[in-house]
């Protein structure tokens, strides 16, 4: 399974200060631990971005990647943000991901920048009007994303199906069906459709100590169920250990008795 | 073709709370079915309806209700009589809403000597509620609980904030007490189960997931409270399984639905009937969305709502 | 029962052909179950699939009309025992009951009334959908007179012709039949008659039995004569009654597939005290029922009726969402302090009730971030800094007020620099994180 680094995020304010000041080192130190522990992307959010967005996508995009040799997911609603982000990454290190479309009229444009730019792009399985009711209404909305997506030019093989993952301690109900989604959006087409997620929504407002058991618990089941990558905390060693592990059962590693320090 | 009832098995059971002081103590709780579905379990006790009276003049009611109690409505003591006399309330729910800081802010000791005066005048149970401020109602409750000693009443309400020192009190003076969260069912869970790890019997616990009026959202109430129930009866929670209050009279009477008047607003009608209605069909709804203790205002929609229990049991 | 998009696709030939649009079979099964797209639209489905579609996707409960024209209403439909499983579809229809032997003047002023009771109620329009015309005069001639009568006063309104004499009946379906009346109703002695006369003049028909499993036999036997559009009437009277026998209906529907028992249901809640009677179709309403019939309307109970089916009908998914506007708390003047949230109606609510508490006057801009919470609404892109300063210019509130302090919740501090920059002469404050630090921050402000 893919893990895409999730730590460098305008949430943090560590982050948000670096980003204010343009100050690389904070972000790449990051940047760089999470690829250390095992990241196959780096997350990229800097929020709306309606302030300069271009100039802190590219800057940002330009300084992890000078020191850290992964592709980014680049998070953003700011469409022009997301734009300069996608002109500066550096497909050398693998083709970026867009993070996100949905069924959303002003996300569309997503759509047109991943064509443009031959970028990867997540749809996540949201559309006007309120929160998906259950694991049905997520697949009817991917259907729809990927019909779109086969009209803006982008191949079905770059889209990443997100069933929207919602926080367990108000929305319970939708931790099945973000799961069964999951494992329904596969079957959407042939070969099967990729599919991610933010795993740590689902410990949203849960008590700080409690977040790392409830996101690794989840991941254990999400990957069962054939989940292709997720973006979520690499440097949570537990949870790594945990993506280890059942990666271990479902057949995708060779078993040996030191396999968590591969 | 072939019919059988779908009867559904629960397995679990509402606790049993008893209120009040023999012989006028009084039962809520108890059943081990979806409301009023007698046909698939017990159904030992009514809904009960505590009559609301305050502690000091209800000068922000509205003068359809505040008018029912003319002339008794400045004296607790004369309301609470008015109530159980007159009215036949099968319990009362004094409100001791001049603690709050921002009415007269009286003194915990000004709200123990109320809460004393009231129940030696009465023979029906008291449900003593504070005013909602957090703070406040950590000293005011406190020494309630300690004037209405003996009394087996139900103290109100804890909350995340000051559930401790209440809860402390209720243990020390024998009484229930009502768990009140915000519209959402885990944080009801949550704070059943920190009072109880506190010692406090579940058996004396009654949970309010926060009332809302009509057209102000009661479907947030509503569902909120037919999830508690199907926790407490098909899964059996234990957390879950205290009887439900809800707290109508406050949450109605303070929208403009009860108070804007027939010039203001002439396409909604008679203005007393509306405000009528207004109650009695929120607390209707609250009823069948599973609960067990209503706490109102005007008699003529408790009139009503009796009618409606009488004919749901 | 209704198949879920899975298993429709093993119905479709899984050649992954995409003539029907659709890139793979799955995404048109799954479109399909949403009722998104025609079955017709596969053209290599075979016979027997489309047979086992036709049949299988027949919703559990039976959906269809009640009255024609605009005004008409949908009933039936559910697919869930309790609202916050996925949504109640289909509002309960509330008619009114009028008896044919009242004078022309008085079946004249309550047909009017009826057809005058639209309320407009959060956006949606709201009114007394039928009425319910009792055959008590028992006299044919009248009930056709009176039923073309309150048909021609209440043109848009749907009409239930409560009679179970079928000559009577007969002639009134015939001078309404343009209406689709619901027919009422068959009873064991009569269904054979009631159902020809349904099926000839293509309306559909309430059965009305004693209990819930009297109605099977009846129900049957009425769409063994042709009649697919059925009513129930189970006979239930009290506010028990209406619970319970509405709940085995349900259940048998749902969780059974019980077809003989998948109709909508009507309730008569007819009672004389006009308050007792709001609260027991209020009952019906909450308790699965389609149709609630009452015996009499006025404008307080028409508004409560209304706002109960609402609230128990809105979408537990969409968040309920307040107006767009400046709103006023207390009786602020043009120093009061102003401050912004989102139109989550909870946040709403809580936010306007702690600035109530305060017992400081206060101007509360609600902005529309379509229904998201505070911080919700900031990550989503929909509560930022240039969407927050249009707001504000465009809501006039600075013709209002004569300062330029605006508070914005603590959640977004974030937001405070970029907003000074866009609000030229505005001063930002950071608010309380959390609604209920409002009454000890707007008192220290003003002290």
């Amino acid at each position: 399974m893919l893990v895409i680094g999730e730590k460098i995020s305008i949430i943090a304010k560590k982050v948000r200060e670096a980003m204010m000041k343009r100050d690389p080192k904070p972000v790449q130190e990051l940047a760089a631990a999470q690829w250390k522990a095992g990241a196959h992307f780096i997350d990229v959010n800097i929020g709306p971005a309606e302030e300069k967005g271009e100039d802190l996508m590219k800057w940002m995009a330009e300084s992890i990647q000078e020191k850290v040799h992964l592709p980014l997911c680049l998070d953003t609603t700011n469409p022009s943000a997301l734009e300069a982000g996608l002109k500066a990454h550096n497909n050398q290190w693998g083709r970026a991901l867009i993070n996100s479309t949905s069924n959303e009229p002003e996300r569309f444009i997503m759509l047109e920048l991943a064509a443009k730019y031959n970028a990867q792009v997540i749809g996540l399985t949201l559309g006007k009007g309120g929160l998906p009711a259950d694991a049905e209404e997520r697949c009817a909305i991917a259907a729809e994303i990927m019909g779109r997506a086969l009209e803006y030019g982008v191949p079905l093989e770059d889209i990443y199906l997100d069933p929207l993952i919602l926080q367990v301690c108000t929305m319970q109900d939708h931790a099945m069906h973000a799961l069964k989604a999951v494992k329904m959006f596969q079957e959407l087409n042939d070969p099967p459709m990729k599919t991610v997620v933010g795993l740590s929504n689902i410990s949203n407002g849960v008590p700080k100590e409690m977040r790392s058991l409830i996101d690794r618990n989840y991941l254990a089941l999400l990957i069962y169920e054939g989940l292709t990558a997720a973006i979520m905390n690499p440097l949570d060693k537990d949870l790594m250990d945990t993506l280890k592990t059942v990666e271990v059962f479902v057949g995708k590693t060779l078993y040996a008795h030191s396999y968590l320090e591969t | 073709m072939a019919y059988a009832v779908p009867k559904e098995a629960y397995n679990g059971k509402v606790l049993n709370v008893k209120f009040g002081k023999a012989p006028n103590a009084v039962s809520i709780g108890g059943e081990n079915a979806m409301p009023f579905l007698s046909f698939e379990g017990e159904i030992p006790n009514k809904p009960v309806i505590a009559f609301e009276i305050q502690d000091m003049p209800p000068d922000d009611w509205p003068d359809t209700v505040k008018n029912q109690f003319a002339g008794v409505s400045s004296d607790p003591v004369k309301w609470a009589q008015r109530c159980q006399n007159e009215l036949k309330a099968q319990a009362i729910a004094l409100r001791l809403i001049s603690t709050h800081p921002d009415r007269e802010n009286r003194s915990p000791q000004d709200a123990a000597k109320t809460v004393k005066d009231v129940l030696s005048a009465i023979n029906i149970p008291l449900i003593i509620l504070g005013s909602n401020n957090v703070e406040k109602d950590a000293s005011v409750l406190v020494a309630a609980a300690e004037a209405a000693g003996g009394y087996n009443c139900i103290i109100g309400k804890a909350q995340e904030g000051n559930y401790k020192t209440i809860v402390a009190a209720a243990l020390a003076h024998n009484h229930k007490i009502i768990a009140m969260s915000e519209l959402d069912i885990n944080l009801a869970k949550q704070l059943n189960i920190l009072i109880t790890q506190m010692g406090f019997n579940k058996e004396n616990l009654i949970t309010d997931p926060m009332c809302s009026a009509l057209g102000y959202g009661l479907e947030y109430t509503y569902s909120v409270m037919e999830r508690i129930r199907l926790a407490a009866l098909l899964q059996n929670d234990a957390t879950m399984q205290p009887p439900i209050a809800g707290d109508v009279g406050m949450y109605v009477w303070k929208i403009k639905e009860v108070s804007a008047s027939e010039s203001e607003a002439p396409l909604w009608g008679s203005l007393e009937e509306r405000g009528i209605a207004w109650e009695a069909l929120t607390a209707a709804a609250m009823l069948i969305a599973g609960t067990n203790l209503l706490i109102m205002r005007h008699p003529k929609a408790v009139e009503t709502v009796q009618k409606v229990i009488k004919e749901l049991v | 029962m209704a198949l879920s998009g899975v298993e429709i696709f093993k119905l479709l030939p899984k050649t992954n052909c995409k003539k029907c649009g659709f890139p793979t079979c799955l995404a048109f099964a799954m479109k399909l179950a949403q009722g998104g797209v025609d079955l017709e639209k596969c053209p290599d489905i075979s016979e027997e699939s489309k047979k086992v579609l036709g049949e299988a996707s027949a919703p559990p409960i039976r959906t269809f009309a009640l009255g024609a024209g605009e005004k008409a209403v949908k009933i039936g439909g559910e697919t869930v025992m309790f609202r916050h499983d996925k949504k109640f579809f289909n509002p309960c229809a509330i008619a009114l009951n009028i008896k044919d032997n009242l004078s022309d003047a008085e079946l004249k002023k309550a047909a009017v009334e009826v057809a005058n009771s639209e309320i407009e109620r959060i956006g949606q329009k709201l009114r007394i959908d039928a009425i319910s015309i009792e055959y008590a005069s028992n006299d044919s001639a009248r009930y056709e007179a009176a039923v073309k009568l309150i048909a021609s006063a209440a043109p848009d309104t749907a009409i239930i012709l409560n009679c179970k004499e079928p000559s009577a009946a007969e002639k009134a379906v015939k001078a309404v039949a343009d209406r689709k009346p619901l027919l009422y109703g068959a009873t064991n002695d009569n269904a054979e008659t009631m159902a020809g006369i349904a099926k000839a003049n293509k309306v559909p028909l309430s059965v009305c039995a004693q209990g819930v499993e009297a109605l099977i036999s009846l129900t049957e036997k009425i769409k063994s004569l042709g009649v697919e559009d059925i009513v129930m009437d189970s006979g239930a009277k009290t506010a028990k009654e209406i619970i319970e026998h509405n709940t085995q209906i349900r259940r048998s529907a749902l969780r059974k597939g019980f077809k003989p028992l998948g109709y909508p249901v009507i309730n008569f809640a007819l009672r004389d005290d006009s308050t007792f009677e709001a609260a027991l179709a209020s009952v019906a309403i909450a308790k699965y029922a389609s149709i609630v019939v009452i015996s009499s309307i006025a404008k307080w109970k028409n508004l409560a009726l209304f706002t109960l089916r609402q609230n128990i009908y809105t979408d537990p998914q969409v968040p309920m969402q307040v107006e767009q506007k400046i709103y006023k708390i207390g009786e602020p003047t043009d120093d009061s302090p102003l401050l912004i949230t989102t139109n989550f109606s909870l946040t709403y609510f809580i936010v306007s009730g702690e600035v109530e508490n305060s017992k400081v006057p206060s101007w509360l801009a609600v902005m529309d971030c379509e229904g998201l919470s505070v911080l919700t609404a900031w990550a989503a892109g929909k509560f930022t800094s240039a969407k927050i300063a249009q707001f504000i210019k465009d809501s006039g509130v600075e013709g209002q007020i004569k300062h330029k302090n605006l508070i914005i919740p603590g959640q977004v501090a974030i937001l405070s620099g970029a907003l000074e920059e866009k609000l030229e002469g505005w001063k930002i404050t950071v608010g309380p994180r959390e609604a209920n630090g409002l009454p000890t921050f707007l008192k220290s402000r003003t002290a």
